[in-house]
This record gives C-alpha cells, structure tokens and sequence, in this order.
C-alpha cells in the first residue's frame, strides 16, 4: 500500500489523548511552567517508564495508557492511528524512591538522600527530591540518622514490609468500594451481581492487592511481603486461571459445556454462579497466540495472567 | 413512483408498495417477483413483486409488459403509470436495499452473501402479500444462479403456492415482467435522485450506467476515492471492483477479524521480550492486563 | 520520545505547557474498533458525522463499508481529557548541536532550571469530557476493556494515597 505505513506518519504531528486528573487542570492556571513528562525507571520492571511531574504543586503522577489493538481516534477532522488512551493517575513516590534505596542498601550504611537517588540512565531521578515531605515518607522505609541537620538514611525492610502491609490494606479496601473483581476467573461486567461480590473471598482480595502494589516494587521485594502477609504460596499445579475456554469453578452450571475443573488444592475457591457469557467467552479468547509460551516461562506468576500481553 | 421515505434515509431498506386491489384478497392470484440493480457497484439494489387475479393475467398482458431490459426508460415508465391505472387489479410492493446495507452485510463478520440477502428479500416479499391478504395461488420468480435449490427453498416456505423459479422468468411470465419494470423503475428513480449521506462537495453524477466493467463507472470511483473513508456509501464496498480500487488508493485499514490476528500477535510477543535487555520484564498485573493497560514508556 | 537515541531520550524533560490546559477548545472523539494507520487530516465531518444514526439500540454508522455500533461514554468525574500535540523543536542555532556539548550544557546550569534547551514541549489543543466509542457490528457495552480502563483513576487514588499513620 503505497501510501499507508509509517513514511505517511512522518509528515504528521502524532495527537496524544490524555486524561488528566482535574487539579492539574487547576494548578495550570497559577502557573506557567513546571508541568513536566519524564522518564524514571519503573520500580517493577526496571525498565523506563513515563512519568508526569507537577513542580509547583510537588506531585508526582504515573502514565498508563489503554493500548488494545485495532484502534484508531477520530479526532476533530483528523485520523489518528493506534486509538491509545494515557492516564495521568497521582502515584506515591515513595515506590519510586524504595528502588534507589535498597539500590544504595548494598553498600551497607546510612547516606543523604542526594547520593542514593542518582541514575546515570534516568538523570530526571533527582526530580523526586524536590517533592514536598520527603523526610516524614522516609520515616515508612528507612531508618535515618541526623549529623549537623543533615539526614543520613537506610534502607529498612522491615518498616518497608510493614509500610508496604498498609498499602495492601488500603488497595483491599479500595477493591472492595470500587467492585473490583478479584476471583480468579474472568468475569462479566454486565454479568456482575451482588452476590458474586460477596462470594470473593477474604483471600482472593489480599492476593489481588499484593499483585498490584507488586507492580510497583522489584520482584525480591513482592516476594518477600507475600511471606510476610502470610500468602500461600501459588501451588504449581494451578492451571493458569483466565485463559482461553478454561472454567475456572468448581461448580459448572451448563455441564454439558467442557469445564475443566479447577484445582482447588492450595486455593480456596468458593461455589460462583459461573455460567460464562458470550462477552466472557470473548474475552477469554483474547490473543490465544503466544500464550502458552508466555505462561510457561513465567512459571508461578502466571497465575495472574490474562488477556493481552 | 413515491421514493420520498427512501431519500430521507437511504442507509438500510426501503419497503414501498401499492394498496392491495381488493379484488386480490377473493380471488386466486399469481404472484411475479423480479429484482433490478444486483450487478452494479452503485446504488441501490431493489426486489419487487407484482400480483394480480388468474382471472385477470390476460387484462395485465394486454398492457404489453415484457422483460424491463427490452424496454426503454419511457417505456418502463409509460407501462407503469398504466399499471397505477389499473390499480383495481393489479398491486406491488418493493424493497430497496441500500447499498449501504449490502456492503455492510456482505462484509460482516458473518458473511451475508447476496444470494442470501436477495432470497431473504424475495421471500419477505412474498410473506409481505400474504400479509396483507392477498390469495397467493402461484409464485413466479426470476433468477439468476441455480433455480432448482432456490424453487425446494420458497416451494418449503411457502407451501400453500405454488413456485416456479426460472431464469428469463421476466420474459416469460407478465407478472414477473411487470415486477421487473417495477424494480426497474424503482432503481433508476432511486439512484437519479439518490441523497448522498456525506456532505460532498465536486461531486459528479458522472458515473454511467453502475456496472463495473462501465469505463465511465470505473473513472468515477477513482474520482471519489477518499483515503481514509473510502467512498461514500452510494458505493457497495463490497464489489471486488471497489476493493480494489481501495487497495491501491486509501489507506489499509484493518479490523479484528482482519485475518492476520495470529501473525501480529507472535510479533508483538516477540518484540515484548526484545525490548528488555537489561531485566526481563515481569507482566502486568492481571488488573491491568484485563484493561489493556500498560505503563507508558514513549510518547 | 521515539528517538533512536536512547541515552539522549532518557534525559529529556517534556514540558506541558499549562495555559494550553486552561482553555482547550472542546474536541469531537470517536473511538474507532479498527486501525487505520496514518495521523493526518480526514474529513470526519463530511463523511462519518452525517452518516451516524440513532437506532434501536444505540448510535450505527458505516465505515469503509461495515457497520458500527456505538456509544457515548462520558469521563469518570475528576478527569478532564486532552488531546496534545508536541510541538515543532525550537531552532539549535544557539544551543550546542550534539549530545556531547548538550550534556556539558546540563551540568553548568543551575539544577533549578527545570527547562533546558533541548528538552521538548508538549501542549494541550483541544479538551473533551467524553467521546464516542464504537464496536464492530455490537455496541461495545460495559464490558469493553476501555471502560475498565477509565475505572482505574478511581482504584490508582486509593493505592497512591499516604497510608495511615499507627
């Protein structure tokens, strides 16, 4: 196609569609600059990652963005390819922080914040040592000493696990408010009812939200705040819940449907009223490709997969 | 003829008939069904029906009606302003299908073939006068294709007639001769005053008789290509001639049922792994996977 | 910050101008359920805006030929959505032209200056609070990946926020 592809994108200025949480929108009228995108890395992957500073306010915003295939925006009277969608969502930046920190815990000793959080790769780092109320955030994961005004901090696992606790305790809350679904299988939105809600165990939440605070610390760190919240180990033998046709209950409703059972060992699950929809059935269908490939080489961890990658 | 209800919205189907001739609803009567416009890659395809008495079959060929492609536009036109004279026997009904409508059937996710839609549309015919009462005694249809499956097809559905499908039918039969100029009417009406959805501007009626292999129709469609839309919904998009034309000239554009899914997921897979030298990176949780969330990392 | 050139691209500020988010003109957003893949001017508005209909069910209109079904889907209360466009690079006649220069440049000015001379600028052009979302062929409906996606602002605000104190 002559005229399709990337050399016709050239010419043209890419269009971003953000959504903005308000307050920015706010600020925006006090100031004339301090509004700014860099990249930093991201705790979890270790990767770089795209984040929004607000200097005048002192925030720091992380940036996802909805990216499914197959999209395209209409925007005003123009065409803009890939359909992504960014979030600017506030973000603690105390995650951000705790990456440099257990970084600088290898040498053993107390150091000032400005020699722990230096990143030859992202420079943009000593941003995060402008946020306001550095010194009382510290106090969640460190342990600090005080020589003539100047802080000295350590990196401590302890108050970080305990700190880290809290965090799973206000996302469990959160999931709840916000009717999250947590069980481990793929589920409806228009097939949700109160009953389902309440049917989500106890388990299945704290689990949930130590997978998402995960996101935002290294695996090492993920692993040990699951010993710590006292979290079973996923059994092996799990199969990997909301892939393709798999059922993932103990209790079909339509037996003539090829379920295949779950296997409870190790995991609680509770009788659902699971028949799937056709909308589940599409989702659960989602890329088949690679899947298996995937789910294999993250072994344990692909409990949590589903869907795209 | 009445197109007013088509050309203030001529994105689906159309239905117009005459009043049913009371006449219709005592006596036994023989039904034609014809269609005008299935070949061309513009305009509307319209099916139409005509019915009148047994009784009166010689009355309606006495008009003269015959196959509507012997006959010219004024002809077709003269013969049925005589059939609305006869109004006390004779009656009609028709569909127009918008082009709109076949492209977005043909193309669908489940392929609705033109066979189908036109049986579909036929047969709905044909109910339509049953509906309204008509004695419905025989069924004379035209066809292109394979009468033979076509006539077990409308002889199950309607068992009560009796079916004859036949190519050439509309030279052979008056009521499918009159159904044909019906049609023909219809479809000739409906595409000299066919209101374009989109707001055009240099926009030419250019575009000769509709078939594909017209050189006229062909330049037209090249003149009207947009490249990202296309064209405009006047065209059936689903005509090999318009695809093509939409290959060279417009922009790929490609949907989930595109056909290629398997391939650009590996790469995509791929790509993932590569992306990560220094740590191989974890997956995202499940909550935004399930999203289709991801951390950004360009912009 | 699609530069080949990685090491340059991980120092860049991208700079949002603020008072392009205070009076964003309001945009017209459709939500395609296909790819069309090139960014340019299309004439949205003598095409698909006066082919759209109100149906049974929700919004129908065509494209290239299929059908779509839609919606409207409003932004969840708290967010304001903008479309923004990085703008043309100001002229290096005055800044140094390669890394290496840029990179001495950086550490002889003063760390409060958040703005240097090779970072990028970025600003709002237009605003919207909701747009149209279409599927092929079915209305998208609440299960659509995007609406979960705009519940997200919502659960990010509870993560995020200060833990109680003990």
């Amino acid at each position: 196609m002559a005229r399709s592809g990337d050399c016709a994108d050239g010419a043209r200025a890419r269009q971003h569609v953000f959504l903005l949480p308000e307050c920015l929108k706010d600020a925006s009228k006090k100031m004339k600059s301090g509004l700014m995108f860099v990249k930093l890395v991201n705790p979890c992957s270790g990767e770089g990652a795209i984040y929004l500073f607000n200097m005048c306010l002192q925030q720091l915003f992380e940036i996802k963005v909805f990216k499914e295939k197959h999209h395209s925006w209409f925007i005003n009277q123009s065409v803009q390819s890939g359909g992504l969608l960014h979030f600017a969502t506030p973000m603690d930046p105390l995650f951000l922080l705790l990456h440099y920190l257990i970084k600088a815990d290898k040498e053993g000793k107390f150091q000032p914040l400005d020699q722990v959080v230096v990143d030859d790769m992202f420079p943009n780092c000593i941003l995060l040592l402008k946020l306001p109320e550095l010194e009382k955030l510290l106090q969640h994961v460190t342990e600090e000493r005080g020589i003539d005004k100047k802080k000295y901090y350590k990196f401590s696992k302890e108050k970080t696990l305990k700190w880290l606790e809290k965090k799973v305790n206000q996302t469990m809350a959160a999931l709840k408010t916000n009717n999250v679904n947590v069980g481990a299988r793929v589920q409806s939105t228009a097939f949700f009812s109160g009953d389902q809600v309440s049917s989500d165990k106890e388990e299945d939440y704290i689990r949930y939200a130590h997978g998402l605070i995960s996101d935002y610390i290294s695996k090492e760190l993920s692993d040990d705040l699951s010993k710590y919240l006292k979290l079973p180990e996923p059994s092996a033998s799990l199969p990997n819940p909301p892939s393709k046709k798999v059922k993932l209950s103990d209790e079909p409703v339509e037996a003539k449907e090829d379920y295949t059972k779950f296997n409870t060992k190790g995991l609680k699950t509770e009788k659902k009223n699971s028949k799937m929809t056709a909308a589940q059935k599409a989702l659960a269908k989602v890329d088949k490709s690679g899947m298996k490939s995937i789910d294999s080489f993250f072994g344990a961890k692909s409990k949590k997969k589903i869907g795209k990658i | 003829m009445d197109l007013s209800e088509l050309e203030r919205d001529n994105t689906g189907r159309c239905r117009l008939s005459s009043p049913v001739p009371a006449v219709c609803r005592k006596e036994p009567c023989a039904l034609g069904v014809d269609e005008a416009g299935r070949g061309p890659v513009l305009g509307p395809m319209v099916y139409a029906i005509c019915y009148c008495p047994l009784s009166r079959l010689a009355d309606l060929e006495a008009l003269k009606v015959a196959d509507s492609k012997t006959l010219s536009e004024s002809e077709r036109d003269r013969l049925f302003a005589k059939m609305k004279e006869d109004r006390d026997f004779v009656g009609w009904a028709l569909d127009v299908l918008s082009p709109n409508l076949i492209s977005t059937s043909m193309l669908g996710r489940v392929k609705y073939n033109l066979n189908s839609l036109s049986h579909d549309t036929a047969a709905g015919l044909v109910q339509y006068a049953l509906d309204q009462g008509v004695q419905v005694a025989q069924v004379f249809v035209d066809t292109v294709g394979m009468p033979d499956t076509y006539q077990q097809r409308l002889q199950q559905r309607f068992p009560g007639v009796e079916v004859t499908v036949k190519a050439k039918a509309d030279a052979l039969y008056p009521v499918v001769s009159a159904a044909s100029i019906c049609a023909k009417v219809a479809r000739d009406q409906a595409v000299r005053n066919w209101q374009f959805v989109e707001k055009l501007q240099d926009l030419d009626a250019d575009y000769g008789s509709g078939y594909p292999n017209d050189p006229k129709t062909k330049a037209w469609l090249r003149r009207h290509v947009e490249p990202v839309f296309g064209f405009p919904q006047f065209v059936r998009f689903s005509w090999r001639t318009a695809q093509s034309i939409l290959e060279k000239e417009a922009e790929d554009v490609t949907w989930e049922d595109s056909g290629t899914e398997d391939q650009e997921g590996l790469g995509r897979i791929t790509s993932y792994f590569n992306e990560g030298p220094r740590t191989r990176p974890r997956l995202p949780h499940r909550y935004f996977q399930e999203r289709s969330l991801e951390a950004a990392t360009s912009l | 910050m699609e530069s080949s050139d990685e090491a340059a691209v991980q120092k860049h500020r991208i700079h949002l101008r603020p008072v392009s988010l205070r009076d964003a003109a309001p945009v017209t957003l459709h939500l395609l359920p296909c790819e069309v893949p090139v960014n340019q001017p299309a004439p949205v508005g003598r095409f698909f805006t006066p082919a759209i209909r109100q149906g049974p069910a929700g919004l129908e209109v065509s494209f290239r030929g299929r059908k779509l079904r839609g919606e409207e889907v409003v932004l969840p209360p708290g967010l304001v959505g903008y479309v923004m466009v990085m703008e043309e690079k100001q002229d290096f006649s005055e800044g140094p032209e390669n890394d290496d220069e840029q990179e001495e440049q950086e550490l002889v000015e003063p760390p409060e200056a958040l703005e240097r001379n090779f970072d990028c600028f970025i600003g709002a052009t237009a605003s919207f609070s909701r747009f149209t979302l279409w599927g092929l062929e079915t209305i998208p409906g609440p299960d659509a990946k995007v609406r979960g996606a705009l519940t997200w602002p919502s659960l990010a605000a509870a993560i995020h926020s200060q833990v109680p104190e003990d």
